[in-house]
């Protein structure tokens, strides 16, 4: 991610009032974990697995954070199992912030089938969400995606891509 | 001889502290007798399933440090995701004491004519050392009441984040199914939470502001 797009994320989670994240950091986001990590306001808790982030989040909502899942798209596959089981069950909101790999521009062949999966599970799993391929959109679109998400006690999705990654 | 599964839940509701929150299984034969137990006290989230239960209770500890939180899980839950054991040992909420009812079985699926089946830790895995491996400093195996006792009495006197994994025989007692889901479990405990600390977590009453001007 470049560097402004991570400060514009950053600058839309707290906006949002989101003060407790969880996240596996990945090629494309990982600057933005690292400003998370060095923010005072807000509790990061790295994991080694976005199911059991997610599941972290959850149990953090229920005790009044508002909450955030960082994670490479591939990284939903894995965490659709707790997101069926938590929020397809009970109800919990989560706002997950998903680099959009094999979007339109990526050069690597392994993050093809991340893009190929990625929309249908979102639908699958119920999730609203927006591809955010403009900087400028970032910041708005994450505020929206966290009302969203309380408001419906569901997670509501954010792929980034585009210009927020790369300056071409 | 293992301790019987229905006795270590009835000694660990006596011994929970008024104001302790609780993380649970919402689907077994545990979380019935939990249920049953503690006639669904709201202080109880029966929302975890298999592999995520201790995983919330990490994020529910974290989320409220100054008050502490139980979590009760089952071998099968926790072998599905042994990931969970990495943050828990990482993060290590002191006010977090983790509780695993270890019978060996997945007794929740019934017995067929072989007996019921077995899960890892009837064989070679050990729960409490791989809790030790992922940086949970106090992970025990408990075996009879009194070391049960023992642990109890510490997890609720003294900070730390504990591992307390107990081997029960399998079996199950005769109690009625919950009557409860997911979504009223939810909002039950959300609502206590929010009278426990004094704040408002549900948003759900955000009307249209045009309609609420004067």
């Amino acid at each position: 991610m470049l560097d402004a797009a991570a400060r514009e994320a950053l600058a839309g989670l707290k906006e949002a009032g989101i003060d407790f994240v969880s996240g596996l950091p990945d090629g494309w986001q990982r600057n933005l974990h690292e400003l998370i990590e060095a923010d005072p306001d807000i509790h990061y808790v790295p994991v080694c697995n976005e199911g059991v982030g997610f599941s972290v989040c959850a149990g953090a909502w229920l005790g009044g954070r508002k909450t955030a899942l960082i994670m490479e798209n591939s990284g939903l596959r894995v965490a659709a199992e707790y997101i069926a089981r938590i929020s397809l069950g009970c109800g919990i909101p989560v706002v997950l912030l998903l680099s959009y790999r094999g979007d339109l521009g990526d050069t690597e062949h392994w993050a093809i089938p991340h893009a190929m999966v990625a929309e249908p599970l979102l639908g699958a799993l119920r999730i609203p969400y927006q591809v955010v391929r403009h900087r400028a959109d970032l910041r708005a679109a994450i505020k929206r995606a966290q009302r969203l998400s309380e408001a419906q006690l569901h997670p509501v999705a954010l792929l980034i891509s585009g210009d927020c990654i790369r300056d071409d | 001889m293992a301790l019987e599964r229905y006795e270590f839940l009835t000694r660990l509701a006596a011994r929970l502290p008024k104001e302790a929150l609780v993380m649970s299984t919402y689907i077994g034969a545990v979380s019935f007798e939990w249920a049953a137990i503690t006639e669904e006290h709201p202080s109880t989230a029966q929302l975890g399933q298999m592999g995520d239960v201790i995983g919330l209770a990490v994020g529910l500890a974290l989320a409220l440090p100054h008050r502490k939180v139980v979590c009760l899980d089952g071998d099968g839950s926790v072998l599905m995701e042994l990931g969970q054991l990495v943050v828990m040992g990482q993060e290590s909420p002191l006010n977090l004491a983790v509780f695993v009812v270890d019978n060996g079985v997945y007794e929740s699926i019934g017995s067929g004519k072989s007996g019921p089946r077995a899960t890892a830790t009837a064989g070679k895995t050990d729960l409490a050392a791989v809790a030790r491996g992922c940086g949970i400093a106090h992970a025990v195996n408990v075996e009879t009441i009194s070391e049960l006792e023992r642990e109890m009495g510490l997890a609720f006197s003294q900070p730390g984040c504990r591992f307390i994994n107990v081997r029960t025989q399998p079996g199950h007692a005769r109690v009625p199914p919950r009557q409860s889901d997911g979504f009223e479990a939810k909002y039950r405990f959300v609502r206590y939470i929010e009278q426990l600390e004094g704040k408002q977590i549900l948003q759900l009453a955000r009307q249209d502001r045009q309609l609420m001007k004067p």
